[in-house]
């Protein structure tokens, strides 16, 4: 794929934004053009929280877009609130350990549960508009990362997020964990300083999530 | 003055940020402002950056002090700004009013949040007619909407020459997703591209031509005759149509012959341009034209631009028919063939929906 459209989602306070900040600054870094828009306003006050990000070797137009390439949910809450965002061809990872089982099949995604309503779905958009009963389109690809299980068991419950960006990394190809490290290290410099261990495990947990969707990843001593 | 940015940096910043930084490159020794969202984070980085290069801030009781702060700043020859946005913007009318009718050069940073009254902190086009013409009079302003990083830094420099260039009150008008969104773009310092500094110099205090100084200037704000008023606006009128071939700025995309013309500004001018890029790339006949100042608009232009579109065109805007009026009012007297509108008050547009809008 030439260029990515992606839309992360979760709650406020589980690193939605600097996640996809980190993705963005990664980009840029690596020399592409990259664009990231968070979706502000309620979230502060207990919404789903949601960025934007786009990376493209050319000049990057519009900063929204009605379809993703790729959706991350990392909230169950964030799954039905992302639905919109999902077409065909879009990829899909989602936190499967925050997430019960009902709502998610590798063919189908979000059947239940829509607790809450897409601020954007409030807009009427006259081309995507549906009438009735909404239908779940089928996509592309649908992976399962138990992030928040692995973070909790193998590392830390707050580097959970690190898990996905590696995921996330694994799929989107354009950048390398590498870059994304240095993306982080350049965003958290001052409490990588301050606890030189937070370094470490945040980037375990990219490795990690990298290595779920790639596959284990030998690295040189 | 110390440098602000090294030569042609290449950088990864929100809108805010930007506007911050284009303030200092540009020289603005003052900030005076009020906290409303979605442009605090220009204060919070000209408070932040602004000691390092000896320059000031004042956070002031509310928009109209804020306003008023900067014109004072003005008048003794400094270089200020302010920014805001929608229901700030409003307040901010009663100063920028005395600065029209007394040709202050001041400059404001508008970012558009969604209206009427508090309505969302997070994007709109609805402060067009607000920006142009909130005041209690002609519009003797100058305003640049903006739809990129690099164009907000451009342009926030640009505002401050034109602005004491020809003396009138200067706006950059962006939105809430320019102001949050994080894109690359080229830092530098104005010297390095061959501009001078801002032609500030203070506009009272002067000995006197009978002193053998610069002459004094009567800058005036009330009237106790019509024609007084009248004799005066006639000027200030007459020096913006001078001006306004010289401020005008437009981007067109197209040729001769073509069945539609698109017309959008700021932000969503890129959602446009992207989207008649990909119908022209189909070999439709569509062309696209953003106007870069809306006051004063770029009238000449936009007709060229139709004639060259079978007089019609498609207005799209996050607002309902801001720019459309604006577009209606440029077009010129022969009718059109076609006038077309893609309104979504307060609402983002994107590339799919203006491709789904285009019909020829």
């Amino acid at each position: 794929m030439h260029s990515w459209k992606v839309v992360v989602a979760g709650e406020g306070g589980q690193g939605v934004q600097a996640l996809a900040e980190s993705l963005a600054l990664a980009a840029f870094r690596g020399g592409f053009e990259a664009l990231y828009i968070p979706n502000f306003g309620i979230e502060q006050r207990g919404g789903v929280s949601l960025a934007m990000v786009q990376i493209s070797p050319k000049a990057i137009g519009a900063p929204k877009f009605l379809l993703a390439d790729l959706v991350v949910a990392l909230s169950a809450r964030s799954i039905s609130r992302t639905r919109q965002y999902r077409g065909a061809n879009t990829i899909f990872i989602y936190d499967s350990s925050l997430v019960k089982a009902p709502e998610i099949s590798d063919e189908v995604v979000g059947l239940q549960a829509y607790d809450t309503i897409a601020p954007e779905a409030f807009a009427e958009r006259t081309a995507y508009h549906e009438e009735g009963p909404v239908k779940e389109l089928r996509i592309a690809r649908s992976i399962a990362i138990p992030a928040a299980d692995m973070a909790r068991r193998e590392l830390h419950p707050r580097v959970f997020n690190m898990i996905i960006l590696g995921a996330i990394v694994a799929v989107v190809k354009m950048v390398t964990l590498e870059q994304v490290k240095e993306a982080l290290a350049e965003k958290l410099e001052r409490r990588f300083k301050a606890d030189p261990q937070l370094r470490e495990l945040n980037f375990r947990a990219l490795q990690l999530g990298y290595e779920q969707v790639a596959g284990p990843v030998h690295t040189a001593v | 003055m110390p440098q602000t940015a090294r030569s042609e940096q290449r950088s990864f910043m929100t809108g805010n940020e930007v506007v911050a930084r284009a303030a200092l490159a540009a020289g603005a020794e003052y900030m005076f402002g009020y906290p409303i969202t979605p442009q605090n984070e220009i204060m919070h980085y000209w408070r932040r950056l602004a000691p390092r290069y000896q320059r000031g801030f004042l956070q002031t009781e509310d928009e109209l002090s804020a306003g008023f702060a900067c014109l004072g700043a003005v008048l003794r020859g400094k270089i200020a700004f302010s920014a805001t946005a929608g229901p700030g913007t409003v307040l901010f009318q009663e100063p920028l009013s005395m600065a029209e009718m007394m040709r202050l050069p001041v400059v404001v940073i508008v970012q558009q949040r969604g209206g009427p009254s508090t309505a969302t902190v997070i994007y709109s086009q609805q402060e067009v007619t607000l920006t142009c013409f909130g005041g209690n009079g002609e519009g003797l302003r100058l305003v640049y909407s903006t739809s990129s990083h690099q164009e907000l830094y451009d342009y926030t420099i640009k505002a401050f020459h034109q602005a004491w260039r020809y003396r009138f009150p200067t706006f950059v008008l962006g939105d809430g997703y320019q102001a949050k969104m994080r894109e690359a773009l080229f830092l530098y310092n104005p010297e390095d591209r061959g501009m001078g500094a801002v032609p500030a110099r203070p506009l009272l205090g002067h000995k006197g031509s009978n002193g053998n100084g610069e002459p004094q200037l009567h800058l005036r704000n009330a009237f106790s005759v019509e024609e007084e008023l009248a004799e005066i606006l006639r000027k200030h009128l007459a020096d913006f149509d001078e001006a306004a071939p010289y401020l005008e700025e437009h981007e067109f995309i197209g040729e001769p012959g073509a069945n539609l013309l698109v017309v959008a500004h700021g932000i969503v001018g890129r959602a446009a341009r992207e989207a008649v890029e990909e119908l022209r790339r189909e070999g439709k006949k569509v062309n696209f034209f953003r106007p870069l100042t809306l006051r004063p608009f770029p009238e000449k232009a936009l007709q060229q631009a139709l004639a060259n579109s079978n007089r019609s065109m498609l207005v799209v805007e996050s607002a309902q028919g801001q720019l459309g009026s604006l577009c209606r009012l440029a077009s010129g007297h022969e009718a059109l063939q076609r006038f077309d509108t893609f309104y979504r008050p307060g609402v983002g547009i994107t590339t799919e929906e203006i491709r789904e809008a285009v019909t020829l």
